[in-house]
């Protein structure tokens, strides 16, 4: 009998966690929650960071000459959150059954590519992607988060359209599928395979926690976990902010923007909690240049998510998933990220691109906090009024 | 309805694609479509399950229903609205 009940709830745990979608506006809620651990824990959740150590290690590898990046891939703060996304998604893949090496047609991969260069490109302008300059921007109150969001938005109409144009003059070849191949007296029940390799996935990270830990790199150990985290519930969700910027012109749907505004919310308030009280300094993580990096980075980026189909956190969890063309991405992204902020150091470019400013400092806290919140309701009004009218989409 | 019994009028082939070319391709052959015609798109897309389904709903359309085939891939069933 209590064989039987353990046995059924499990069973319906298991369900609502890997087998229905969870509602975008839950797991909102909760990557902001995530997030302001990461706040607590270490530093502001940023994504850009770890690719490009990840491209340095490639460029150290291929051109010979180039310098040895400092950090390993495992010591790397940003870059261990991003493995631990990477491998969260592939690990709640595996859990609800959905895990596939999913091949493309050639011009999908062409669009990966181009997509990661553009990517790279823009959040070396920007000093982050979608998530270090957008949402950790906004979200840690710094006012090049805005002039982000207003470039991701014309970067992915301009997105949309390169988009549009290649349905109507490149015919498309779609691959076709091949039939699974029966091996004739196998007993292997693959999804099973799937669940438990999953499962082992996830023990395993833990495993590492308490082995950082033991090793006295507890504070890496949980920038792991929290990655692991994220990509959980990045995947279960399919939370996309490719969808909150190209959705509007596309098919009008304002899902993924309501999800968003409602996590900056949190991830919002969240902070101006920690930083007014001083349990983490101010001016953390505003690092965004107001306004001509993030506005011109962000356009750039903005064009590069929407041919890739992946933004900084989609590409990695995506890739998780099987996608091949999002494996490419992360390469070029990775690449790119690495060469063009050597350039820009090299250059001095970043002094033009803007400075960093922290909202409170030039509006006071009692000012900054109601402008933001208004902000954010702008946000959903004109996406709802766009919802209903389809003012703004463009196909 | 047992959706195997559908017959459609157009088959949109959107295998391999991802995000969002499936829909886009979707959208675009629904709007050459006369209304009541059913539309039948295949996809490998993971995404599509749920993107079609929220189009759909908001657009009107009606998904008659989701088949996943053995080969690897599903079939949507829309019926233009």
């Amino acid at each position: 009998m209590f064989r039987t009940i353990i046995k059924e709830e499990f069973g319906k745990g298991y369900a609502v966690l890997f087998e229905e979608k969870w509602p975008a506006w839950i797991a909102g809620i909760v990557i902001a929650l995530i997030s302001l651990g990461i706040f607590l824990w270490n530093s502001p959740l940023g994504i850009t960071g770890g690719y490009q150590n990840w491209g340095n290690w490639m460029l150290y590898y291929l051109i010979p000459g180039f310098s040895k990046p400092e950090h390993t891939p495992w010591q790397h703060t940003l870059s261990l959150t991003n493995i631990g996304l990477f491998v969260g998604a592939l690990a709640s893949a595996l859990l609800s059954r959905q895990f596939k090496f999913r091949p493309a047609p050639p011009i999908e991969y062409a669009k990966g590519v181009i997509g990661g260069v553009l990517m790279g490109t823009g959040s070396a302008l920007a000093s982050g992607c979608n998530v270090g300059a957008f949402y950790t921007g906004v979200g840690m109150l710094s006012i090049g988060g805005y002039s982000m969001m207003i470039g991701l938005c014309i970067g992915a109409f301009i997105g949309l359209k390169v988009l549009l144009w290649e349905m109507e003059h490149i015919p498309a070849k779609p691959v076709s599928a091949k039939p699974k191949t029966e091996v004739a007296g196998s007993s292997v029940n693959w999804t099973k395979v799937q669940q438990v390799i999953g499962a082992m996935i996830l023990f395993a990270i833990v495993g590492a926690f308490y082995g950082f830990a033991a090793a006295g790199k507890t504070r890496d150990g949980g920038l792991l976990f929290f990655g692991l985290l994220l990509g959980l519930v990045f995947h279960r969700s399919r939370f996309c902010f490719v969808r909150a910027f190209r959705d509007p012109f596309m098919t009008g749907e304002s899902e993924m923007i309501k999800a968003i505004a409602l996590s900056l919310l949190v991830y919002g308030f969240g902070s101006a909690l920690i930083k007014w009280s001083y349990i983490q300094p101010p001016d953390m993580g505003v690092v965004q240049p107001f306004w001509i990096g993030t506005l011109v980075g962000g356009a750039v980026f903005g064009i590069g998510m929407v041919l890739a189909g992946g933004c900084g956190t989609s590409t990695l969890w995506r890739a998780g998933e099987g996608h091949i063309k999002l494996m490419i991405t992360m390469v070029t992204f990775a690449i790119t990220n690495a060469l063009a902020d050597q350039i820009k150091d090299k250059t001095q470019l970043a002094a033009k691109l803007g400075s960093k400013i922290f909202m409170p400092d030039i509006l006071s806290w009692q000012i900054a906090m109601p402008v933001f919140l208004a902000i954010l309701l702008v946000w959903v009004i004109l996406a709802d009024w766009n919802e209903k009218t389809e003012k703004l989409v463009i196909f | 309805m047992d959706i195997e019994s559908i017959k459609s009028d157009e088959t949109l082939d959107a295998r391999g694609l991802s995000c969002p070319m499936p829909l886009l391709k979707t959208k675009k052959k629904l709007k050459e479509m006369k209304s009541g015609q059913i539309l039948e798109v295949w996809g490998t897309d993971p995404g599509s399950k749920n993107d079609i389904p929220d189009f759909c709903k908001k657009n009107n359309n009606e998904l008659l229903g989701i088949s996943d085939e053995a080969q690897g891939y599903s079939r949507f069933f829309i019926k233009k609205g």
